[in-house]
């Protein structure tokens, strides 16, 4: 089926949710991660060959153009219809916008639609054990080998290594901010391994990936040698635009969750709990308005993250209160969404980071 | 730090800067008095009757700002709801009204205010409370004595009225919120302890961050206030964040913000008065879990 021409945001919203009433694409009843990517790549599919995954993406990746507002609008609608986890429903926002925008144009055309269309997964390999918060100090080292590049080192906190076939990797060939270089890389090349990491909240969505003189072809480099810092900031404004419209429609549908739960939670706590949602949509409304008129996202998304991640846990810490020993005795997804909002204020950038970028770059107050 | 503050205007942007820089200075000039006569010389009611969008945040927030005060609020009140009597009582927490009085000329001195409370005293039935003084003088604010049979006024106020007076008060909140940021601010950057300013121990500078995610998250509430709903969220997000402000640039400014020589005390004081004027955060708050808890769904106001 082809998708109508669609690019004013209202009429795109209503035509998907009519497709979405005709067409049942609900997971079914297993919530293993095994299940969770495969419900992910499933819908993927499906949402592409009726077009829907196409819109907001442009012509020379497979997509059908239109504004970057379509696809948080999509994922809205996945998000609060619990089609797939919207964490990993995300990557591809930051993903797919890397590639285009770094990789060499014959390339992008080649790979993008595999991951717009489900057909593969892809992961993305920053944080190393021994770089955090100071991501720059990364130590994945990457040497010339003749034509090609050897790559040696390690990742961790890689979302979904496990089932991903390609990686966009940082690494070190340099000193300092201008010596990071990233690459698109095969995970099936010879020297790959994946070992996924035990975690709370006991899914294994994060992965260590371990690099020994893993051969990549030069046309694999993503921009030029030194440009991966860069590369690495300009990810930002779409991690923290689209991916934070998806997982924000996520929480409000836990909120109404929690409000037909036949709880005895008090005005003042569901309506805390309501303010600091509210207030996190309105603030990454404006966020997308101001992407969508063409301005380039900066530090002040620091702020959305900051709201965003005191939301989610003020959410669960509710569902905690006021479902008393769901999460304690029962196995339920309370359980597992309440522990994974634990690491709200940690992972994309600690809460103590977004503050000092907050004091140091919106407030101006010099060096600490 | 000082975003403008026009909303969805119809201005364009160096109209809109000129009349923002307008409606400050004139405000700065009234010195933390009264700025009704400069604001009427601006042409205050032509623009609140044909730019609503603009005017009420950019007046309310600039005299958050500049700790002016007016009494547009009434004017804001008036303009949603006609039917309004001349001299209204305005709902505060707790079940107490107050009347705003329409001054003029200076704010009224202590003295003035005191007796104020003690004629909204006289009009009261014998109750056994402490006579009504408001804590931020500088507002020509009247307490309704507990038990004052001033009951004529107390007119309801519509949903819309209340939905508008609510949005005006949430946009000098977050001014008056930005005021405090910028007094704790400075201080933070040229008071030096132990050798080095205060700016740089991150202790400090988290506040000042917190501070500022409190007031942005306030502006883009009330950047999406227009139904009644989204009104009293708005109202509680900047009421929230006028406190939050409040408490954390106290604590930076440490014993200078607790003179009565700084200016911070003013701030606090209003942003206290104010957060109570047309229901506390607190209150708004319980209101919206109950809405919420009714419908048995949270309303998605921004959509994209």
């Amino acid at each position: 089926m082809s998708a109508p021409p669609l690019t004013d945001t209202a009429a795109f919203r209503d035509a998907l949710r009519v497709w979405l009433d005709a067409h049942d694409l609900s997971p079914g009843p297993d919530h293993s991660l095994d299940s969770q990517v495969e419900q992910l790549l499933r819908v993927r599919r499906a949402l592409f060959e009726a077009g829907w995954m196409r819109y907001g993406w442009p012509e020379q990746v497979g997509g059908l153009g239109g504004p970057a507002v379509l696809r948080a609008i999509l994922g809205e609608e996945v998000a609060s219809r619990d089609l797939a986890e919207p964490g990993i429903w995300s990557m591809i926002e930051v993903l797919a916008p890397t590639m285009i925008a770094c990789a060499r144009p014959e390339r992008a055309a080649d790979m993008v639609p595999r991951l717009l269309s489900g057909r593969e997964q892809w992961c993305q390999g920053f944080s190393e054990p021994g770089s955090g918060s100071d991501l720059a100090s990364l130590r994945t080292k990457a040497v010339p080998h003749g034509e090609d590049w050897l790559i040696s080192g390690q990742k961790v906190w890689t979302s979904l290594a496990q089932y991903a076939a390609r990686c966009v990797l940082l690494t070190r060939t340099g000193p300092g901010h201008d010596g990071i270089t990233a690459f698109f890389v095969d995970m099936d090349s010879p020297g790959v391994t994946v070992r996924p990491l035990r975690t709370m909240h006991g899914v294994d969505e994060f992965a260590e990936v371990f690099f020994d003189d893993v051969l990549v072809p030069a046309d694999r480099m993503l921009g030029r040698p030194g440009d991966g810092w860069r590369l690495a900031m300009d990810l930002l404004p779409h991690e923290r635009s689209t991916c934070f419209w998806h997982r924000i429609a996520h929480l409000f549908t836990r909120f109404d969750q929690l409000l037909v739960a036949g709880t005895d939670a008090t005005d003042d706590e569901l309506g805390a709990a309501l303010l600091a949602l509210h207030t996190v949509r309105c603030r990454s409304h404006t966020t997308q308005r101001r992407l969508a008129a063409g301005e380039r996202l900066g530090p002040e998304t620091s702020v959305d993250k900051v709201l965003l991640a005191e939301a989610e846990q003020r959410l669960f810490d509710t569902a905690r209160d006021v479902l008393p020993g769901v999460i304690e005795l029962d196995d339920s997804p309370w359980r597992t969404e309440f522990l994974y909002s634990r690491a709200a204020t940690i992972y994309g950038g600690t809460a103590e980071i977004q503050r000092n970028i907050i004091a140091r770059r919106l407030l101006d107050l010099g060096e600490e | 730090m000082t975003g403008t503050a026009a909303g969805s205007s119809p201005l364009d942007a160096t109209e809109s800067r000129l009349l923002t820089d307008t409606v400050r200075g004139v405000m700065t000039g009234a010195a933390g008095g009264c700025a009704d006569p400069a604001l009427a010389g601006l042409g205050w009611a032509e623009l609140l009757a044909e730019r609503p969008r603009v005017a009420i945040p950019l007046v309310f927030r600039s005299l958050g700002e500049t700790g002016a005060h007016a009494s547009v609020l009434l004017d804001v009140l008036r303009a949603a709801d006609p039917t309004l009597p001349a001299e209204v009582a305005l709902p505060f927490a707790g079940g107490r009204w107050v009347v705003w009085e329409c001054a003029t000329g200076a704010p009224p001195s202590e003295a003035a205010a005191r007796s104020g409370a003690a004629r909204a005293e006289t009009v009261g039935q014998a109750v056994q409370a402490p006579p009504a003084f408001p804590l931020d003088a500088g507002l020509p604010l009247r307490p309704l004595a507990l038990g004052s049979v001033e009951g004529g006024r107390r007119a309801e106020l519509s949903g819309r009225a209340t939905a508008a007076g609510r949005r005006a008060l949430g946009w000098w909140l977050l001014g008056t919120g930005h005021a405090m940021l910028a007094l704790a601010r400075a201080h933070a950057v040229e008071r030096v302890q132990f050798g080095r300013p205060l700016a740089s121990f991150q202790a400090v500078r988290h506040r000042l961050a917190e501070t500022l995610v409190a007031l942005d998250a306030a502006e883009a509430a009330l950047a999406h206030a227009d139904g009644d709903f989204g009104a009293l969220l708005a109202k509680a997000a900047a009421g929230r964040s006028a406190l939050t402000a409040a408490r954390h640039c106290q604590q930076v400014l440490g014993g200078i913000g607790f003179t009565a020589e700084h200016a911070l005390h003013r701030h606090v004081r209003r942003a206290l008065v104010l957060d109570g004027l047309l229901g506390s955060t607190r209150e708004l708050v319980r209101q919206a879990g109950r809405e919420v808890r009714e419908r048995g769904r949270a309303p998605r106001i921004a959509e994209l």
